[in-house]
């Protein structure tokens, strides 16, 4: 027996040494001469084809060989590849903190390139930078922004005879007269924990951030808590919501895709989520309109703010094989034209001003929210560890099946805000 | 063939081509090498160093991690999801295990009958089995929404006051998970169960009739004692099974809501790809290697000694 485990060693050490031979092969093949070669993993699947393709035609001689696959599958996949040396040259990376692939996550062990020398790093907007960068410099190239708002399906509304809410006050009325006519005002399909967010966002962003916009940078400081703050008001009004009977019956049975059907064939009013919704609700029903509007949380409309955050963006691997090729990729990227690309498959609006993308007229005030300054990143970027999320996720699916209160949650997320990265 | 042996003379016989006399060399034990290598390459040596993780606070990504002895396993008895997620996993298994084995049990019976449809209902009831797991999941995360077709049905059935919203229902979701295991397994242990029927021989159960013996006792007193094997097989299989439960549970519920369906299996999974928790994961994936072992060694020798005890 021992010695089988001897052999077993000797050959897995045989293995290790061949596996590291090819690596090695692989690198030299990659620096020569015009025939380049870029390795890319993204998870921005339906969207980033073109833009490869767009990048190639643009580029004679360059093939970019890439993978997709979805976020849960390419966190595990990067992770691993990065810690072993095998990662591509250009990365999806997501911003701020808070997710195993977040860029604070991946440049604090020293993964990413830097990538503040790029042209277009000090043109981003602040609210961008504060998560594209982990201690002043740049590592993520976020080219795309997502808000969260209500979004009303226009028909539906207009049948229903009721207008879209402006006030706090109005939005409760809204609730009770549309669910006292058959049609709830909301779909909300919180099967799929994420979506439990998505209300309290849009709610905490008016609630909280618009009596103190230093909030995250207080709460870091262990100056206030999420129990001790105006946190406990946007609880109290996402249960409001509730009892006003916002939401369809059965939330918690409801999927985030059944939820997307009840508002896109008008059996909701509308649904409170991201703009990416739009083009999903009009997969289902391509003949409607829908409309995105920041969800009332006070009544006064002059003190709105929407949460509106940078998506996945890229990164460039700090040992990439061809990092000029990578760094010519990420400028494609952040260039108009291949921002208006991502942009406009993705729904999404483009970080920097005047990158010419035509932005879907249903989202005209989220952009208008974008250029005055209005809104707030997703309150999970700046939080220090992914365990603060996932407490807020399940807890908020306990709120809603009564095995917890909204206090318990916010004192549980206190909890592992204060256990640090 | 066996036949043409048993009519050679015993004893030695000197030609090596004699498939008796190759039959009684024991292979070299080095023969057994190359599986060996290939197992402990893709098994124990991973597993080894898997085990290695769990007593550090590794991330997954940071090659600079710490050795921090028996923490996370203290961790876990503070850890209130934990602890909830294995009461979970052995309320899942054990029910799992009884009402798939009971309801297996009286499907064999019932197709081991001469009913005239029994061919084709043994085919049927056994057709859930061979879906993947995953999709007999979606399928039934669909049926039980609150607009699905099990409400639908109670509606037009006057059973209206019956509708649940059986996933969203934190007292209701673990029991669908249960049901949805037994409606796709059941078919699978009664397979089982009848093979061992079949291989009871008619004779006994014709000479117990002429003893004039009911059916209950010709159950317990022919069926049980030489179907005990078969019982064996299917109570390991579906304990085991139970108490790993992932696939069914993660796309029926994600084990939600909030943490009412959480498993360890799913609990690992969560600490270790969206938490980044790797060498708390591990832990428990350590912990859930020594329930499972403790749990059917346990079984086996109790099981075991019942069936010799029969026989």
């Amino acid at each position: 027996m021992k010695k089988s485990i001897t052999i077993a060693l000797a050959a897995v050490m045989l293995t290790t040494a061949c596996s590291s031979g090819t690596n090695a092969n692989s690198g030299s093949d990659d620096g020569g001469g015009g025939n380049q070669t870029l390795t890319l993993a993204s998870v921005d699947q339906g969207s980033i084809e073109d833009v490869i393709k767009a990048f190639e035609a643009a580029n004679p001689g360059v093939k970019v060989n890439f993978t997709t696959s979805g976020a849960d599958q390419y966190q595990a996949q990067i992770r691993t590849q990065l810690s072993s040396g095998t990662a591509p040259d250009v990365m999806t990376v997501w911003p701020g903190n808070g997710n195993p692939g977040a860029t604070y996550v991946l440049s604090k062990p020293g993964y990413l390139l830097d990538l503040s020398d790029q042209p277009w790093a000090a043109k981003l907007p602040d609210s961008f930078k504060s998560v594209a960068q982990y201690e002043g410099k740049t590592y993520n190239a976020l080219f795309g922004l997502n808000g969260i708002g209500a979004v009303y399906n226009d028909e539906a509304l207009s049948k229903s005879g009721l207008n879209a809410p402006t006030t706090w006050t109005e939005l409760l009325s809204f609730c009770r007269d549309a669910a006292g006519k058959g049609t709830p005002a909301y779909a909300l399909g919180i099967q799929d924990n994420w979506v439990t967010q998505l209300v309290l966002y849009a709610l905490a962003a008016t609630v909280v951030f618009g009596q103190d916009k230093d909030f995250n940078t207080k709460l870091a400081a262990g100056q206030t808590t999420f129990a001790g703050s105006a946190w406990t008001q946007a609880m109290a009004k996402y249960q409001d919501m509730s009892k006003a009977g916002c939401f369809q019956k059965n939330p918690l049975g409801t999927s985030y895709e059944a939820s997307q059907t009840l508002a896109a064939t008008g059996r909701t009013l509308g649904i409170i989520q991201g703009n990416w919704i739009i083009g999903l609700l009009k997969g289902k029903n391509p003949n409607g309109k829908f409309t995105m509007t920041a969800l009332p949380a006070t009544d006064d409309p002059a003190t709105f703010l929407m949460p509106a955050a940078a998506g996945a963006g890229y990164g460039v691997n700090a040992k990439a094989k061809n990092k000029e090729l990578a760094l010519k990729f990420i400028t494609y990227v952040m260039s108009p034209e291949g921002m208006k690309l991502f942009n406009e498959k993705q729904g999404s609006l483009p970080t920097l001003p005047d990158a010419g993308t035509t932005v879907d007229p249903g989202l005209k005030q989220l952009t208008t929210f974008v250029q005055e300054n209005k809104t707030v990143p997703f309150m999970d970027q700046l939080w220090p560890n992914a365990k603060v999320q996932q407490t807020m996720l399940s807890g908020l699916q306990e709120v809603f099946s009564n095995q917890a209160t909204a206090d318990d949650v916010l004192k549980d997320m206190d909890t592992e805000y204060k256990k640090g990265e | 063939m066996s036949a043409d042996l048993q009519v050679r003379p015993p004893g030695r016989t000197v030609s090596p081509a004699s498939p008796r006399r190759r039959s009684r060399v024991a292979p070299p034990w080095w023969f057994v090498l190359p599986a060996l290598l290939l197992f402990a390459f893709v098994v124990l040596v991973p597993s080894a160093r898997g085990i290695y993780y769990a007593f550090t606070d590794w991330d997954g990504l940071d090659p600079d991690f710490a050795l921090i002895g028996l923490r996370n396993f203290t961790d876990m008895l503070d850890d209130g999801d934990a602890l909830q997620a294995v009461w979970h996993t052995l309320v899942i298994a054990v029910a799992i295990t009884v009402i798939q084995n009971g309801i297996g049990l009286l499907l064999a019976l019932g197709v081991n009958s001469m009913i005239k449809t029994r061919n084709f209902l043994r085919v049927l009831l056994f057709a859930p089995a061979v879906i993947t797991p995953i999709v007999t999941a979606y399928l039934w995360r669909n049926l039980l929404g609150p607009d699905g077709a099990v409400n639908s049905l109670l509606g037009m059935v006057g059973l209206g006051s019956w509708r649940q919203d059986w996933l969203g229902d934190p007292d209701l979701a673990l029991w669908m998970v249960v049901l949805v295991v037994v409606w796709q397994f059941a078919g699978y242990s009664m397979v089982i169960f009848l093979a061992g029927l079949q291989s009871i021989p008619r004779e006994i159960y014709e000479a117990a009739a002429i003893d004039g013996t009911g059916a209950v006792r010709r159950f317990w007193s022919i069926v049980r004692p030489l179907l005990a094997p078969a019982i064996t097989i299917n109570l390991m299989l579906s304990i085991i099974g139970g108490i790993k439960l992932f696939d069914q549970v993660y796309a029926l519920t994600g084990g939600g809501p909030g943490h009412a369906t959480d498993t360890i299996s799913t609990l690992i999974y969560k600490d270790a790809f969206t938490l980044g928790e790797f060498g708390y994961s591990i832990a428990l994936a350590v912990v859930l290697t020594v329930i499972v072992s403790i749990v059917s060694a346990g079984q086996f020798v109790v099981l075991n000694r019942n069936e010799k005890a029969a026989s």
